[in-house]
């Protein structure tokens, strides 16, 4: 048995592999399948100050390896979250990240304000690409995610803050560097990446919304390339995800520079893929002698 | 709701571009009318198929599907003796309450397999009344379950099988003639669900549809596949339906 704890800027997870937002809502419906107490972490369903309804359908579509979604941030509210379901899932014994997004940089300040001292993570979705005048403005630019950062951390005083990378971007090192600037206790990257598909009988785009974020196992290796880059130009913490469907590929995020993993589209292909990785793994670090699995953060070496 | 490996023993086209799929289950689910399953097509699609169980005998479930995309095509090509990763019991499925005792079916195109898991559970109990409409001779299919209704209207939109109208007409002249069930269910296609919602407007009969909808995780977490309700508020076709009373969904 491997050590899989891991130290998240202060937060112990009692392993890497965190649910990611927006594919686990705030962890109910899988609890029906499995403890979700076993998981290092939750990232709920992406929460803001007032409710939203988000984009009309279809919000989801395939293509080869990948899906891409629009949701549009569909959410109960902050205040619903707190009331319905916080408690809950903060008694699941799972860390509780809790992914908020905004239109305004008041936004930002007052949901962080709100839910400080209550989420042990708090995660700050900037690059959300589905919503015309929300998110994506914030995540582009490398001087208005330092700006959201420091408006989102001047107003949080106990819980750590999480900045959520947009691969959407010149330079996701140069981000992350705004992040880290801005206050940021760690980053997570890669949100989705902007995506259309076309149903050519129709001649219309599949999705509702025209474009959505592309996810799954095919975005994979630009997915690592990306964690690699940031984890090289930051000293916070880097959490990877962009595809992860097996214990391997978690194993590849860490040594790219990860500290810990999320898991998302791969909840939709099996609902078992989180507690699957997890016991993937122990029993990779078994294989390999591994006592702690945050050995294996940042251990690849580059070809001469 | 639980994971199965099932195993495929069965599965082979019953109409043009129709197949029909059986697999078995290491248990016997229990499963309702209208419920569904979420089956895993492999390969590089990474999303689930969520179909309609049309029969549930013991530890032995068919769902039926239109080969329409990729997913559907790799799905028709599995072989009897593979297995298949299934997720199900999922979804509320049709309830006849006691009282109801006449029960019609409005059925159209691929909304006619949930009809035929209704016929199955209620044909003892219930005096059961199916309109079916296809779209021609070549897509009939699922009459000798159809035929376990006390009264079967199957009708074609060509009139190259049955009567020339579609499922609703077909309904809705019977309603003329004086009859009227104590509940009416459906599935099929938006237009169709549509018109028996005009149809049954003032009628006071209560309506149940069965709603389809892209779906992402199948168990309602992520919010992909929600329909508008009449109240303002979404509902999770997966999890809250994806049967709905007719009166509480904008179609």
């Amino acid at each position: 048995m491997a050590n899989l704890s891991v130290n998240l800027c202060g937060v112990t997870l009692k392993n890497p592999v965190i649910a990611a937002s927006g594919t686990f809502g705030f962890g109910r419906e899988f609890d029906e399948l499995y403890d979700i107490g076993r998981l290092g972490g939750v990232s709920t369903k992406g929460l803001t100050m007032e409710p939203r309804l988000g984009n009309p359908v279809p919000r989801i579509a395939e293509s080869r390896g990948v899906i891409l979604n629009a949701v549009g941030l569909q959410n109960p509210g902050v205040e619903h979250f707190i009331k319905y379901d916080f408690d809950w899932l903060k008694a699941k014994g799972t860390a509780v990240v809790a992914n908020v997004a905004g239109k305004t940089l008041e936004d930002y300040a007052a949901i962080c304000a709100r839910l400080d001292g209550l989420a042990d993570i708090i995660e700050l979705n900037i690059s959300c690409p589905n919503v015309r005048s929300g998110g994506m403005a914030f995540g582009i630019r490398p001087e208005s995610v330092k700006e959201v950062t420091k408006t989102a951390k001047t107003a949080l005083k106990k819980t750590p803050l999480m900045v959520k990378l947009s691969p959407n971007v010149e330079s996701i090192a140069a981000n992350a560097r705004a992040a880290e600037e801005g206050g940021a206790d760690c980053v997570s990257l890669v949100n989705t990446f902007t995506g259309m598909t076309i149903d050519i009988e129709r001649r219309r785009p599949v999705l509702a919304n025209n474009t959505g974020g592309v996810s799954g196992a095919g975005i994979k290796p630009i997915a690592v390339r990306m964690v690699y880059e940031a984890a090289n130009a930051v000293k916070i913490p880097v959490v990877g995800m962009g595809g992860i469907t097996c214990a391997e590929d978690a194993v590849e995020f860490l040594m790219a520079g990860a500290v810990a993993v999320q898991v998302g589209t791969a909840n939709f292909t099996d609902p078992f893929a989180c507690p699957k990785i997890i016991d993937g793994l122990n029993d990779w670090c078994d294989r390999h002698g591994i006592k702690n699995v945050s050995e294996l953060t940042g251990t690849v070496k580059l070809n001469g | 709701m639980r994971e199965y490996t099932a195993k495929i023993v069965e599965n082979i086209p019953i109409a043009e571009n129709i197949h029909s799929l059986t697999f078995e289950l290491p248990e016997e689910p229990e499963v309702r009318a209208g419920q569904f399953a979420e089956l895993s097509v492999g390969g590089s699609h990474l999303l689930r198929r969520p179909l309609a169980v049309c029969r549930a005998e013991g530890k032995k479930i068919t769902v039926c599907f239109q080969i329409k995309g990729e997913g559907t095509k790799l799905l028709a090509l599995k072989k009897a003796g593979e297995t298949l990763n299934v997720l199900m019991p999922l979804g509320n499925g049709f309830f006849v309450a006691e009282n109801e005792k006449k029960v019609a079916l409005v059925g159209g195109g691929v909304g006619i397999f949930p009809m035929i898991s209704v016929l199955r559970e209620y044909a003892e109990k219930k005096e059961l009344s199916a309109y079916i409409g296809f779209r021609n001779r070549g897509a009939v299919c699922g009459m000798e379950d159809l035929k376990r209704a006390d009264r079967l209207l199957a009708v074609t939109d060509d009139g190259s099988f049955g009567e020339k109208m579609n499922a609703v007409q077909a309904f809705v002249r019977d309603l003329g003639a004086g009859y009227r069930p104590d509940v009416v269910l459906s599935c099929g296609p938006l237009p169709m669900l549509r018109a028996l919602k005009e149809a049954l407007d003032g009628k006071n009969i209560p309506c149940f549809v069965s709603l389809e909808e892209r779906m992402g995780c199948g168990i309602g977490a992520c919010l992909v596949c929600v329909c508008n309700l009449t109240n303002g508020e979404h509902a999770r076709v997966c999890k809250d339906g994806p049967v709905f009373d007719i009166r509480n969904v904008i179609l």
